[in-house]
């Protein structure tokens, strides 16, 4: 069964990610704003930017036909665009969170509305996007007409958020310095929150059974995913890490992006939380602390039988999210 | 491996190096080998008395102990106008003093050195928790299995397989979870830091040399653009404030930035 497994492995090797016909409709540095074509006709009249973290790339939301969020939601008539943040390099060692947020994602939105002629949109962010996008909405409640977060860490110190544990130990100005974060290294760290799973017994899995050509593509698109890891613009990180990991200032306060404060009080939209309870990376409570922080009368949670990934790639979440998030937007 | 990489930098840095570390011929111990005075002077010492106890034959000792001079002192300007650096397997050692016209050189050794030993402890003290973690599952997982009362199948195995990652992922996640081992690591990711930034300043200063352009150079040169860009922003702003009819709402200081950097693509 070994050689056939290495057989059906290098077959697949080649395995691109991204199945949903896309256009490039507006760019800033290294960023991409991508807008997904319908599939179903005339798309919802509010757009759905979508916002993913920086420290993987965003096509594990497009993985494959049978395995996409993306084309879940556009097969409910969602009007879907998507921020690709591109590959950080040596000059953008100084990019800080407020760059990001204040200047590469607010252009996002600010060229959606123009376009569109609005003056808000739905936005779903993923991760640390979810992080990114709560901010967002409390900087700039006027645009923004709904809010989904996704595996989305708020607060960074529960009892079994492991990787906080390291991150509050660590020296970040000694670890980044004036450079970027490898985002080698920090996988490295990923994989060391469950090392045997994450580095023998996913492999030794697929000696289970006969080798499906699907299953085995399936495995190698995500496989790609996970060790393509863009490095992390040294600033930012550095924000990231001493500003939410180590003093938790969306619970505790203090938090300031451009010299204004966030306060995830003051998000009085609708919000939808959805939560993966297997999620090794942002734990269940984490995600949870968002009710009680949101100033929202209209707030959802829902929490999946899911881990991190497979809340966008398992068969189950194709079934589940985007069915979810569509029936929740259209209710608003 | 230590000792492989040091040769490594070593030899690298035999290459780039036109500070050699002067002649290092019988250094006393515990001192730079890349300066030796205090031998010269016990040399200089042991050759002036054999000079001054000459007796009646003072030419032939007069021409010895200028022959010594010559010798001894011939190499002290070696170090500054270039003569290539001697093979050296080991850096500097730590307590020594820096001395001389190289002092400089020999600082940036022996802070990488000591940079490279912080480095190389924290990882041994990863892999004893690492260890104890494993032996920790190991025993756990054995003592809790009986002798195999059927033969095993391939999906027995797979099960005993997969009970073992189990075993291992708790006996791990305990440790990972506790005080030392997080300290463990944090230490390793400084000590990395360290060794990362020593082993640029001391390549820094090998690009100096070549005038080369260096990442401190570019660093700097990446602020200044950034603080350009932001006083043409507020510059902006400003115009576009003075240029407002007076009661109408104002843009957002974002969307100006957006306007600044973003590119419609159609």
């Amino acid at each position: 069964m070994t050689a056939n497994l290495y057989a059906a492995l290098s077959a697949a090797r080649h395995c691109a990610a991204g199945c949903t016909e896309k256009d490039e409709v507006w760019r800033s540095g290294k960023l991409r704003l991508y807008r997904y074509r319908s599939i179903s006709g005339t798309p919802g009249a509010v757009p759905l930017l979508v916002v993913y973290a920086l420290v993987n790339r965003p096509y594990m939301m497009d993985l494959e036909p049978d395995r996409s969020l993306i084309r879940g939601l556009l097969s409910r008539g969602l009007d879907v665009y998507l921020i690709d943040w591109g590959y950080p390099d040596g000059s953008d060692r100084f990019t800080t969170l407020e760059d990001y947020l204040e200047g590469q994602l607010v252009g996002c939105v600010d060229e959606i509305l123009k376009v569109r002629g609005l003056d808000a949109l739905n936005l779903l962010g993923v991760c640390q996007g979810g992080v990114f996008s709560l901010c967002f909405a409390a900087l700039h409640p006027e645009r923004v007409r709904n809010l989904i977060t996704m595996v989305t860490p708020v607060d960074f110190h529960t009892s079994t958020d492991l990787l906080s544990k390291w991150a509050r130990k660590i020296d970040v100005e000694a670890w980044v310095g004036q450079a970027n974060v490898s985002g080698d290294v920090l996988n490295q760290l990923f994989l060391a929150l469950m090392p045997f799973r994450l580095s023998q017994q996913k492999y030794v899995d697929l000696l289970r059974v006969p080798p499906d050509t699907a299953r085995i593509e399936n495995f190698m698109r995500v496989e790609r995913w996970i060790y393509d890891s863009p490095d992390q613009a040294g600033a930012a990180f550095r924000e990231f890490v001493v500003w939410f990991y180590q003093q938790n200032r969306f619970l505790r306060g203090g938090l300031e992006i451009g010299g204004r404060s966030v306060d995830l009080h003051n998000l009085e939209l609708p919000i939808l939380n959805l939560i993966g309870t297997r999620d090794h990376l942002v734990p269940p409570a984490s995600s949870r602390a968002l009710r009680a922080l949101a100033g929202s009368r209209d707030f959802t949670t829902l929490e999946l039988d899911l881990g991190h990934i497979g809340m966008y790639v398992s068969a189950r979440a194709q079934r589940q999210v985007p069915a979810a998030i569509g029936d929740w937007l259209a209710a608003r | 491996v230590a000792a492989d990489a040091w040769r490594q930098w070593a030899a690298f840095a035999a290459l780039f190096n036109p500070m050699a570390h002067a002649s290092a011929a019988g250094a006393l111990p515990g001192s730079s080998p890349g300066f030796a005075p205090f031998l010269d002077a016990e040399r200089f010492a042991a050759a002036a008395r054999a000079f001054h106890q000459s007796g009646e034959d003072s030419q032939t000792a007069a021409a010895a102990f200028g022959d010594f001079l010559r010798d001894q002192f011939g190499g002290v300007l070696d170090g500054m106008w270039g003569r290539s650096a001697p093979d050296r397997s080991t850096p500097p050692p730590p307590e020594a003093a820096a001395l001389g016209p190289t002092r400089e050189q020999q600082e940036r050794w022996q802070r990488l050195a000591a940079a490279w030993s912080r480095l190389q402890d924290a990882q041994r003290s990863l892999q004893r928790l690492w260890s104890d973690a494993l032996g920790e599952a190991a025993r756990t997982f054995v003592s809790s299995r009986g002798a195999a009362a059927a033969p095993l199948t391939p999906e027995t195995i797979h099960r005993l397989y997969d009970a073992w990652i189990d075993s291992a992922e708790e006996a791990y996640a305990r440790m990972a979870h506790g005080e030392t081992f997080g300290i463990a690591l944090a230490q390793a990711v400084k000590s990395a830091g360290e060794w990362r930034d020593e082993s640029a300043a001391l390549i820094e200063s090998w690009a100096k040399w070549l005038d080369w352009p260096t990442r401190s150079e570019i660093n700097s040169l990446s602020l200044r653009v950034r603080a350009l860009e932001e006083k043409q922003r507020e510059a902006n702003r400003k115009n576009e404030t003075a240029a407002r009819p007076a009661g109408k709402k104002p843009t957002t200081t974002t969307a100006k930035k957006r306007t600044a950097r973003g590119k419609r693509k159609r």
